[in-house]
């Protein structure tokens, strides 16, 4: 592989690592609030990725099917976890019990998606822009776009988890439950926040996925959960800071060797990458040793 | 009976004798034992091609259109026994790295990605198991016995049914002795467990190698019965419908969970297969997975412990023998 060919894929590294970012930010950040490990996330995504393109056949802008996929999201989200997936827990369904909820909801969002739409590829009408040439590596205009998109989406993100006091209500409520809400704060409403934030930053990755891959279908979110889950797993799973850093090393791990082997085995990079670092660090590079928490209920 | 139901019979009858071993293998992992075995399906497969590797014999034969590793001509039942201890091989190796040291929702997630990559692999390495399209035309074992078609169908019938009984001797002899009830605790109070002095990394280990070698032995039962098999049919998907049998069934117990396969992959399946074809193609396909993922949500609201539940278990001089003592409430002598 000569040089150019190298600096490039770090550059594809950067749109891809700027799209999991997004999708694994939201993920880990379920998990942390409502130990909840939500399988059904990449089917949400290609939901919101479908609602931005009923948008965009609508005549609708790319900004307008972007907030069209965040609205759908956040929205899906909230009303996943406050009518679904809360009430089993209150029910006394365990963790194993609420994985195979989370699986047997992907699964059905995932053939309602096959059912409407069928089993064919679909792709935004949009133009991808004109190429601009920076160090070396060629980005189209769209692909400036996702990295600009997910680096304020990043910063906004970490800035409400850091210096605001619903991001500590949040923090608090994923760190102990039941201390936080004997310490005043309203558990079942930020978590319905985080769920909505969460929602939000889905349906953002959905669009931007499927904009930057250009066509899908109703398995493309799916295919996508594998390299979140090893994002979130390598950060640490619950810590959205961890999962943006190792964001950027996966996405840009699996295309630089995607580019020395083939494409396909981009998954199985990711996964060779988190099978050595958990073998060292089981609860990934960023995380600390947490041990298993109480399920907020 | 005519001909033509017969064979049908006969058809579902095996199918019904490999969902039993795949429920009994996972219902040991994860309904006694609680482990979080999302990539299932992953053992299954590698049984299936395991047989299929020992049973095609080398891969110039058919004019070679498929490639494969190994190749050879074992006679039965080397071949099913070699499927379980492969995919037992296999459970050690993921065991020891996803059981040993993480945490239980790790385990969950780690598992899931294995089965997804699983796929990825075989579908991209073309000269293991020949890619996408899978293995073809494995030969039937005993295929030289002077039967005819139905006859033989009969005699695989009583083959999968001899191989459900020899399994189940094991099963039960595991579930039913005190290295089972090592396995109850261990899933019911993992610290429990160890405060006991039992090993609860060596338990999980074991149950997990025992019910990957189940696994495997079921696929190869079914891949030697239907002579093919291709990475698209062992989807991670696939596990969640063994998972639904077992929660329909009745979790952490070995009879509940073969009326589950009766009922989930079986009876719902045929059930369905009789739906005429409406809108477009691929629709009853969809809507079946939604009514599997319906299925699983509903018995896990209304009924999570399934039609037969796990047996309660009562030992002379356990808790129930004691006269209760009240605790001492905080502050009062005790």
């Amino acid at each position: 592989m000569t040089s150019s060919l190298f600096v490039q894929s770090i550059g594809f590294g950067l749109v891809t690592a700027s799209i999991l970012a997004l999708a694994s930010v939201g993920f880990t950040l379920q998990f942390g609030v409502s130990n909840i490990l939500n399988l059904a996330y990449g089917d949400i995504m290609t939901a919101c990725a479908f609602a931005g393109y009923a948008v965009n056949q609508a005549g609708g802008s790319i900004p307008e099917s972007l907030a069209a996929g965040a609205g759908c999201g956040a929205l899906a989200s909230v009303l996943l976890n406050r009518y679904l997936y809360r009430p089993f827990v209150r029910h006394g369904t365990k963790l194993f019990g609420m994985v195979v909820v989370t699986l047997a909801v992907g699964i059905i969002v995932q053939n309602i998606l096959l059912g409407a739409y069928g089993a064919t590829f679909f792709s935004y009408n949009f133009s991808t822009g004109r190429q601009v040439h920076f160090l070396g590596m060629v980005f189209d205009t769209s692909q400036l776009m996702i990295i600009g998109l997910s680096v304020v989406a990043m910063i906004l993100v970490q800035l409400l988890l850091t210096r605001t006091r619903l991001g500590k209500a949040m923090r608090a409520t994923a760190a102990n439950p039941s201390l936080a809400q004997a310490s005043g704060i309203a558990t079942d409403q930020v978590t319905d926040l985080a769920w909505l934030l969460s929602g939000a930053l889905c349906g953002l990755a959905g669009v931007v996925l499927v904009l930057n891959t250009s066509a899908f279908q109703s398995t493309t979110g799916n295919d996508f959960l594998v390299i979140i889950i090893a994002a979130a797993m390598l950060g640490g799973v619950g810590r959205p800071a961890g999962a943006m850093a190792a964001s950027v090393v996966l996405g840009v791990v699996t295309e630089v060797a995607a580019g020395f082997i083939t494409p396909s085995f981009k998954e199985v990079i990711a996964f060779g990458v988190l099978v050595v670092v958990l073998l060292f660090r089981p609860t990934g590079i960023f995380g600390q040793g947490a041990t298993v928490k109480e399920i907020p209920t | 009976m005519n001909a033509a139901f017969s064979f049908y019979a006969s058809t579902l009858l095996v199918y019904l004798g490999v969902d039993i071993l795949a429920v009994w293998s996972l219902n040991l992992q994860y309904g006694v034992t609680g482990i979080y075995n999302f990539a299932w399906i992953m053992f299954q497969a590698v049984g299936a091609y395991t047989a299929g590797v020992l049973t095609l014999g080398p891969d110039t034969g058919n004019g070679g259109f498929q490639q494969y590793v190994l190749g050879l001509r074992l006679p039965e039942p080397l071949p099913v026994l070699l499927a379980g201890a492969v995919s037992g091989a296999l459970a050690l190796v993921v065991g020891i790295v996803a059981l040993r040291r993480l945490r239980t929702d790790y385990q969950a997630m780690v598992m899931l990605v294995i089965s997804v990559i699983a796929v990825l692999v075989v579908e991209n390495v073309t000269k293991l198991f020949n890619g996408p399209a899978g293995l073809s035309l494995v030969p039937q074992p005993f295929g030289s016995l002077p039967l005819s078609a139905l006859g033989y169908q009969w005699f695989y019938v009583g083959l999968t049914a001899a191989v459900c009984l020899i399994v189940y001797l094991f099963v039960h002899r595991v579930t039913s002795s005190p290295l089972g009830r090592a396995l109850r605790a261990t899933r019911d109070n993992e610290d429990a467990a160890q405060a006991l002095g039992k090993n609860v990394v060596r338990l999980r280990l074991f149950v997990f190698v025992f019910g990957g070698a189940i696994a495997g032995i079921s696929g190869a039962v079914l891949i030697e019965f239907i002579g093919a098999w291709s990475p698209g049919s062992w989807a991670y998907v696939e596990t969640l419908v063994v998972l639904t049998a077992i929660i329909v069934g009745g979790t952490g117990n070995n009879a509940g969970v073969m009326l589950g396969a009766l009922l989930v992959p079986v009876a719902f399946n045929e059930a369905t297969r009789f739906i005429p074809q409406f809108g477009r193609p691929g629709l009853v396909d969809a809507l079946q997975w939604i009514v599997i993922g319906g299925l699983a949500l509903v018995f896990l609201w209304f009924w999570p412990r399934g039609i037969i539940p796990e047996r309660r278990r009562r030992f002379p001089g356990g808790p129930a023998a004691v006269p209760a003592v009240p605790a001492p409430r905080p502050g009062e002598p005790a």
